[in-house]
């Protein structure tokens, strides 16, 4: 198993394919290699960011490997992952193109144990409630990079309180502020994509 | 002094009689065609529609009218082409979708299309090619739209791939830089030229808009991956590129001599807004050598100065920055993870120009009073422009939704510290 988690934790897809194709072979259960694997090697990728060590091609990297693992183990999961820590929809918001850094966020949730649903880029207060409604979610995460694109967000967490939707949404982008995020009534902000995930547990706490 | 003067005193790192100021000369220090327009109306000037040159970012062209109203110390070049590879000639009216009337290149309006309340653009204007930027609608700009071919096969990767953008320059190019060059020269005001052909790694150049069929490592999440994980292969372009870089420099000096004060060199981002994109070592390692190549050439053969564009939290990087031989950084992010003003100029003012970090762009200028844009640029006047080492710009480009009484109070703020 330790294979598969320096495989993620060193960003290696190929050989966290082959790791985790080996540990089914010594049948282990796909929620075991998830959690005695594969998130503890996002975990200390993301620990090993926040200490300054490791950079943002480094999460990549390691996202992308923990991805990997995950499409093999998705299949053999029927009823889906019977531990998630809730479910997010996540979205750049409309007007904004711009998705390294909202995908990065994604992948950190997803390799920490939420269910993650990506809308994807430019994406309509409409469509986020929709989505939110579909997938009985429990966060709205909202991404923007532009200074042009940010007072969106107030307008979906209006929507979204006028709905009645009883959910949490978190914000964050390069031009935002935990000031900012407060402004417009939203539940969290983090800065990074590391502190999201914290974030992110803190408000399902 | 002369605006050429004011600039090449703070340069060498002396004061100046007033603050030099640059607007307009870079695609990293102009402004928003809609608040060009604003200003062009604020300042009475002659009311026709903005010219952009830079489709990317829809910066709008600042002419010498302006220029004089806003008492910029600079001239700029613009490479020929736009960022989708159309030459900025033959100017079309068009309306864009926040009803703003501006002058693009025909090739570039003819070829638009429009859906969903946005726009389309296609690489060198021609339609028959998948589009290379969207503009959604509710944006100011023109996104690049990544055209990675497929997944990446390690086992056959090729430099040459990358080397797409890049080529020997040709005499019509050379041509073009000599006139623009002279004419800007004669204004008297400094020089400001971006030649191209020297960036390394800068992902609005790696995702590639204005090629026809982009190939090799095009994916942005891609790129920055493969400063990890294919060290060597960035190694070798980088190679390749600096190399090609001088023989084109030689050419260009050659044709444009010392009427240039200042070369735009690279924009790659190394910082997010809380830390770097890579450690010291790994820019040491995979940048430097080839910046230093680039600038060794041109503080050796010319008296042009080195321009260095890098957002971000780059405080960690500044001192390899330097060591590239850079004299100028831009856009000095000051509202980044410790890019404190006041440190970075004491720690290193006197070994390099900050041009930018005069207002913040993010929360003061758009979103600010116009009180709150005159302290903050009070505030940074005094601290970077102590003994030289500083030309005035925002952090950044001004974007679209900056209230023009912002700018004013900005204009109005440094008028009154150089009067």
């Amino acid at each position: 198993m330790d294979k598969l988690y320096d495989a993620i934790f060193k960003g290696m897809a190929p050989l966290a394919k082959t790791a985790v194709l080996e540990a089914l072979d010594n049948d282990k259960s796909p929620q075991d290699i998830i959690d005695e694997s594969m998130i503890p090697a996002m975990e200390a990728i993301g620990q090993e960011f926040e200490a300054g060590n490791v950079f943002v091609p480094n999460l990549l990297l390691s996202a992308r490997a923990m991805k990997s693992a995950l499409e093999i183990l998705k299949p053999l999961m029927m009823a889906g992952l019977t531990t998630t820590l809730g479910t997010v929809v996540i979205g750049t918001v409309k007007g904004d193109l711009h998705d390294i850094g909202k995908n990065l966020v994604a992948s950190m949730l997803e390799g920490r144990g939420f269910k993650v649903i990506n809308l994807g880029t430019d994406v309509s207060k409409e469509r986020f409630i929709e989505a939110a409604k579909e997938n009985n979610a429990d966060i709205i995460c909202l991404s923007a990079l532009l200074t042009t694109t940010m007072d969106y967000m107030k307008e979906i967490v209006d929507a979204v309180r006028a709905d009645g939707l009883d959910i949490k949404i978190m914000v964050g982008g390069a031009p935002l502020t935990q000031d900012f995020a407060t402004s417009i009534g939203a539940d969290g902000y983090s800065s990074n994509a590391n502190e999201a995930v914290v974030v992110a547990k803190k408000l399902l706490s | 002094m002369t605006g050429k003067e004011r600039i090449r005193t703070v340069l060498e790192h002396h004061e100046a009689d007033r603050i030099a100021v640059d607007f307009g000369t870079t695609p990293v220090t102009g402004i928003h065609c809609k608040v060009v327009e604003a200003l062009r109306k604020h300042y009475g000037l002659d009311d026709h529609p903005v010219y952009v040159h830079e489709p990317g970012q829809m910066l709008g062209y600042i002419e010498d009218d302006l220029a004089e109203a806003l008492g910029t110390d600079t001239a700029g070049c613009f490479s020929p082409k736009n960022s989708i590879g159309v030459w900025n000639k033959d100017w079309k009216k068009y309306r864009m979708p926040w009803g703003q009337e501006v002058m693009l290149p025909a090739r570039m309006v003819d070829s638009f299309t429009e859906k969903d309340g946005g726009l389309y653009s296609y690489p060198e204007g021609d339609k028959s090619l998948p589009p290379s930027c969207h503009m959604p609608e509710r944006c100011y700009f023109f996104d690049s739209i990544e055209r990675q071919q497929g997944e990446i096969d390690d086992d056959n990767l090729n430099v040459e791939d990358n080397l797409q953008e890049y080529g020997e320059i040709d005499d019509e190019t050379l041509s073009y830089w000599k006139t623009v060059t002279d004419r800007a020269a004669k204004t008297g005001r400094a020089v400001v030229a971006g030649f191209g052909g020297m960036a390394l790694g800068d992902v609005a150049r790696i995702i590639s808009p204005a090629i026809r069929e982009p190939r090799g490592i095009r994916s942005v999440a891609e790129w920055y991956m493969s400063t990890v994980c294919r060290p060597d292969y960035i190694k070798e372009l980088f190679d390749r590129i600096s190399t090609l870089a001088v023989k084109n420099l030689e050419k260009i000096y050659s044709v444009v001599g010392d009427n240039v004060d200042v070369v735009y060199v690279c924009g790659a981002d190394f910082g997010t807004q809380t830390s770097q994109f890579m450690s010291v070592d790994t820019l040491n390692d995979l940048y430097v050598p080839y910046y230093k190549r680039m600038n060794d050439w041109i503080h050796q053969n010319t008296t042009w100065n080195t321009f260095k564009h890098c957002c971000g939290a780059i405080y960690p990087l500044m001192d390899s920055l330097i060591n590239a031989g850079f004299d100028i950084i831009n856009p000095v992010q000051i509202a980044a993870k410790d890019m404190d003003p006041q440190r970075l100029k004491d720690e290193f003012g006197d070994r390099v120009t900050f041009w930018g970090g005069g207002v913040d762009t993010q929360k003061t200028l758009p979103f600010g009073t116009p009180a709150q844009v005159r302290d903050e640029v009070l505030k940074l006047c005094e601290i970077f422009s102590k003994d030289g080492g500083f030309v005035y710009n925002t952090v950044h480009n001004i974007q679209a939704n900056v209230p023009v009484e912002n700018v004013v109070a900005l204009m109005d703020t440094l008028k009154e510290i150089r009067s």
